[in-house]
Protein backbone atom coordinates (compact mmCIF):
# COMPACT_ATOMS: atom_id res chain seq x y z
CA UNK A 1 0.00 0.00 0.00
CA UNK A 2 1.19 3.39 -0.92
CA UNK A 3 2.65 5.89 1.78
CA UNK A 4 -0.13 8.52 0.93
CA UNK A 5 -2.69 6.20 0.68
CA UNK A 6 -1.59 4.79 4.45
CA UNK A 7 -1.63 8.11 5.95
CA UNK A 8 -4.80 8.69 4.56
CA UNK A 9 -6.51 5.36 5.68
CA UNK A 10 -4.73 6.10 9.13
CA UNK A 11 -6.28 9.76 9.26
CA UNK A 12 -9.79 8.44 8.32
CA UNK A 13 -10.40 5.96 11.23
CA UNK A 14 -8.77 8.02 13.10
CA UNK A 15 -11.23 10.91 12.79
CA UNK A 16 -13.77 8.29 12.87
CA UNK A 17 -12.59 6.92 16.42
CA UNK A 18 -12.46 10.72 17.89
CA UNK A 19 -15.71 11.73 16.23
CA UNK A 20 -18.02 8.52 15.84
CA UNK A 21 -18.67 9.57 12.27
CA UNK A 22 -17.19 8.85 8.64
CA UNK A 23 -14.80 11.69 7.46
CA UNK A 24 -15.64 12.69 3.98
CA UNK A 25 -12.85 13.01 1.69
CA UNK A 26 -12.76 17.13 2.25
CA UNK A 27 -12.38 16.52 5.82
CA UNK A 28 -9.18 14.29 5.53
CA UNK A 29 -8.16 16.86 2.46
CA UNK A 30 -8.00 19.41 5.32
CA UNK A 31 -6.43 17.95 8.29
CA UNK A 32 -3.67 16.45 5.88
CA UNK A 33 -3.14 19.33 3.73
CA UNK A 34 -4.15 17.84 0.67
CA UNK A 35 -6.49 18.37 -2.43
CA UNK A 36 -9.88 16.75 -1.97
CA UNK A 37 -10.02 14.80 -5.30
CA UNK A 38 -6.27 13.44 -4.48
CA UNK A 39 -8.21 12.08 -1.22
CA UNK A 40 -11.53 10.65 -3.16
CA UNK A 41 -8.90 9.01 -5.23
CA UNK A 42 -7.25 7.45 -2.44
CA UNK A 43 -10.65 6.37 -1.01
CA UNK A 44 -11.36 4.45 -4.17
CA UNK A 45 -8.06 2.67 -4.08
CA UNK A 46 -8.28 1.73 -0.44
CA UNK A 47 -11.53 0.42 -1.20
CA UNK A 48 -10.37 -1.60 -3.97
CA UNK A 49 -7.42 -2.81 -0.99
CA UNK A 50 -10.16 -3.72 1.13
CA UNK A 51 -8.85 -1.12 3.92
CA UNK A 52 -11.80 0.42 4.18
CA UNK A 53 -15.88 -0.37 2.17
CA UNK A 54 -17.39 2.44 0.14
CA UNK A 55 -21.30 2.39 -0.25
CA UNK A 56 -21.69 1.60 -4.26
CA UNK A 57 -20.14 4.63 -6.77
CA UNK A 58 -19.76 6.87 -4.17
CA UNK A 59 -17.09 7.77 -1.91
CA UNK A 60 -18.94 7.75 1.29
CA UNK A 61 -17.66 5.56 3.93
CA UNK A 62 -20.24 2.08 4.96
CA UNK A 63 -17.48 0.18 6.68
CA UNK A 64 -14.29 0.58 8.82
CA UNK A 65 -13.66 -2.58 9.38
CA UNK A 66 -14.42 -3.38 12.49
CA UNK A 67 -16.75 -0.26 12.55
CA UNK A 68 -19.91 0.01 10.82
CA UNK A 69 -21.00 3.65 9.15
CA UNK A 70 -24.44 2.70 9.18
CA UNK A 71 -26.91 0.92 11.32
CA UNK A 72 -26.45 -2.68 11.56
CA UNK A 73 -28.49 -5.57 14.24
CA UNK A 74 -25.14 -5.04 16.07
CA UNK A 75 -24.73 -2.49 18.46
CA UNK A 76 -21.60 -2.22 20.46
CA UNK A 77 -21.06 0.23 23.86
CA UNK A 78 -17.07 0.87 23.88
CA UNK A 79 -14.78 3.16 24.81
CA UNK A 80 -17.58 5.84 26.29
CA UNK A 81 -19.46 5.33 22.80
CA UNK A 82 -21.52 3.70 20.91
CA UNK A 83 -20.95 1.98 17.59
CA UNK A 84 -22.41 0.01 15.00
CA UNK A 85 -21.07 -3.16 13.83
CA UNK A 86 -20.89 -4.87 10.43
CA UNK A 87 -21.33 -8.55 11.96
CA UNK A 88 -21.06 -10.93 14.90
CA UNK A 89 -16.82 -10.88 14.44
CA UNK A 90 -16.62 -7.11 14.15
CA UNK A 91 -18.88 -6.81 17.19
CA UNK A 92 -16.29 -7.97 19.27
CA UNK A 93 -13.72 -6.82 17.08
CA UNK A 94 -14.40 -3.15 17.95
CA UNK A 95 -13.96 -3.50 22.17
CA UNK A 96 -10.27 -5.17 20.24
CA UNK A 97 -9.31 -2.21 18.74
CA UNK A 98 -10.36 0.43 20.83
CA UNK A 99 -8.29 -2.05 23.46
CA UNK A 100 -11.64 -1.55 26.39
CA UNK A 101 -13.79 -2.93 27.83
CA UNK A 102 -17.66 -3.43 25.53
CA UNK A 103 -21.03 -4.37 25.35
CA UNK A 104 -22.63 -6.71 22.58
CA UNK A 105 -26.24 -6.15 21.86
CA UNK A 106 -26.79 -8.33 18.81
CA UNK A 107 -30.02 -10.26 17.61
CA UNK A 108 -30.91 -14.13 16.79
CA UNK A 109 -31.39 -13.55 13.37
CA UNK A 110 -33.96 -16.85 13.94
CA UNK A 111 -36.04 -15.58 16.43
CA UNK A 112 -35.20 -12.22 16.83
CA UNK A 113 -34.82 -12.11 20.39
CA UNK A 114 -32.14 -10.09 21.62
CA UNK A 115 -28.44 -11.09 22.54
CA UNK A 116 -26.33 -9.62 25.03
CA UNK A 117 -22.38 -10.01 25.06
CA UNK A 118 -20.36 -8.59 27.38
CA UNK A 119 -16.00 -8.24 27.41
CA UNK A 120 -14.22 -7.44 30.24
CA UNK A 121 -10.35 -7.33 30.09
CA UNK A 122 -10.37 -9.29 26.94
CA UNK A 123 -12.34 -12.40 28.23
CA UNK A 124 -15.95 -13.13 27.16
CA UNK A 125 -18.19 -12.67 30.59
CA UNK A 126 -21.72 -12.77 29.32
CA UNK A 127 -23.06 -14.51 26.03
CA UNK A 128 -20.29 -17.29 26.05
CA UNK A 129 -23.46 -19.74 25.52
CA UNK A 130 -24.07 -18.15 22.06
CA UNK A 131 -23.54 -19.77 18.84
CA UNK A 132 -21.67 -18.07 15.93
CA UNK A 133 -22.13 -19.02 12.11
CA UNK A 134 -20.10 -17.94 8.93
CA UNK A 135 -22.02 -18.80 5.99
CA UNK A 136 -19.18 -17.69 3.47
CA UNK A 137 -16.38 -19.95 3.01
CA UNK A 138 -12.94 -17.43 3.62
CA UNK A 139 -11.67 -17.36 0.14
CA UNK A 140 -15.29 -15.69 -1.16
CA UNK A 141 -15.37 -12.95 2.34
CA UNK A 142 -14.47 -10.50 0.15
CA UNK A 143 -16.87 -11.08 -2.94
CA UNK A 144 -19.97 -9.47 -1.45
CA UNK A 145 -18.87 -8.05 1.82
CA UNK A 146 -22.16 -6.78 2.47
CA UNK A 147 -23.22 -10.19 2.78
CA UNK A 148 -20.26 -11.67 4.25
CA UNK B 1 -21.25 -13.69 10.66
CA UNK B 2 -24.44 -14.10 13.01
CA UNK B 3 -24.68 -14.51 16.72
CA UNK B 4 -27.70 -17.35 17.30
CA UNK B 5 -28.99 -18.36 20.46
CA UNK B 6 -28.39 -22.24 20.20
CA UNK B 7 -28.33 -25.08 17.34
CA UNK B 8 -31.68 -25.26 17.42
CA UNK B 9 -32.17 -21.77 16.16
CA UNK B 10 -29.30 -22.09 13.70
CA UNK B 11 -30.65 -25.30 11.64
CA UNK B 12 -34.22 -23.27 11.24
CA UNK B 13 -32.60 -20.33 10.09
CA UNK B 14 -30.80 -22.31 7.77
CA UNK B 15 -33.88 -24.01 6.63
CA UNK B 16 -35.65 -20.96 6.34
CA UNK B 17 -32.85 -18.71 4.12
CA UNK B 18 -32.47 -22.13 1.98
CA UNK B 19 -29.00 -21.53 2.69
CA UNK B 20 -26.50 -24.64 2.96
CA UNK B 21 -24.60 -24.71 6.48
CA UNK B 22 -21.59 -23.15 6.62
CA UNK B 23 -19.06 -23.35 10.04
CA UNK B 24 -19.99 -22.77 13.56
CA UNK B 25 -17.88 -21.66 17.07
CA UNK B 26 -18.94 -20.69 20.02
CA UNK B 27 -19.09 -17.01 21.13
CA UNK B 28 -16.14 -17.76 23.14
CA UNK B 29 -13.80 -18.45 19.94
CA UNK B 30 -15.17 -15.81 18.13
CA UNK B 31 -13.71 -13.25 21.01
CA UNK B 32 -10.22 -14.89 20.50
CA UNK B 33 -10.47 -14.45 16.73
CA UNK B 34 -11.66 -10.79 17.11
CA UNK B 35 -8.95 -10.08 19.72
CA UNK B 36 -6.06 -11.16 17.62
CA UNK B 37 -7.45 -10.12 14.21
CA UNK B 38 -8.40 -6.45 15.25
CA UNK B 39 -5.94 -5.32 17.55
CA UNK B 40 -3.89 -3.17 15.68
CA UNK B 41 -6.51 -1.96 13.41
CA UNK B 42 -6.54 1.61 14.93
CA UNK B 43 -2.59 1.56 15.76
CA UNK B 44 -1.08 4.87 14.43
CA UNK B 45 1.65 2.58 12.69
CA UNK B 46 -1.36 0.37 11.20
CA UNK B 47 0.42 -1.80 8.24
CA UNK B 48 -1.96 -4.13 5.94
CA UNK B 49 -1.27 -8.02 7.53
CA UNK B 50 0.15 -10.02 4.88
CA UNK B 51 -1.77 -12.65 4.28
CA UNK B 52 0.27 -15.47 5.46
CA UNK B 53 -0.30 -13.66 8.90
CA UNK B 54 -3.86 -13.70 9.05
CA UNK B 55 -4.14 -17.93 7.78
CA UNK B 56 -2.01 -18.04 10.70
CA UNK B 57 -4.73 -16.48 13.48
CA UNK B 58 -7.08 -18.73 11.81
CA UNK B 59 -4.84 -21.66 12.32
CA UNK B 60 -4.10 -21.26 15.54
CA UNK B 61 -7.40 -21.09 17.00
CA UNK B 62 -7.86 -24.47 15.26
CA UNK B 63 -10.19 -22.89 12.24
CA UNK B 64 -8.12 -25.15 9.87
CA UNK B 65 -9.67 -26.89 6.72
CA UNK B 66 -11.21 -25.79 3.22
CA UNK B 67 -13.80 -23.58 4.77
CA UNK B 68 -10.79 -21.28 6.55
CA UNK B 69 -8.43 -21.23 3.32
CA UNK B 70 -8.30 -17.31 2.68
CA UNK B 71 -6.85 -18.12 -0.38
Amino acid sequence: MHELDLGIRNEVYSSFVATGRAPEPATVANALGLAEDAVAAAYRRLHDAHALVLHAGTTEIRMLNPFSAVETPHRVEAGGRSWFANCAWDALGIPAALDTDGAVRSECPDCGEPLELEVRDGGLVRGAELLVHFVVPARRWWDDIGFT
Amino acid sequence: MVFLRSEEHLERWLEQKGQEPGASMSATTLNELARRWWWTRIEPDWRPRAAAESQAILDELGLTGDFWRLA
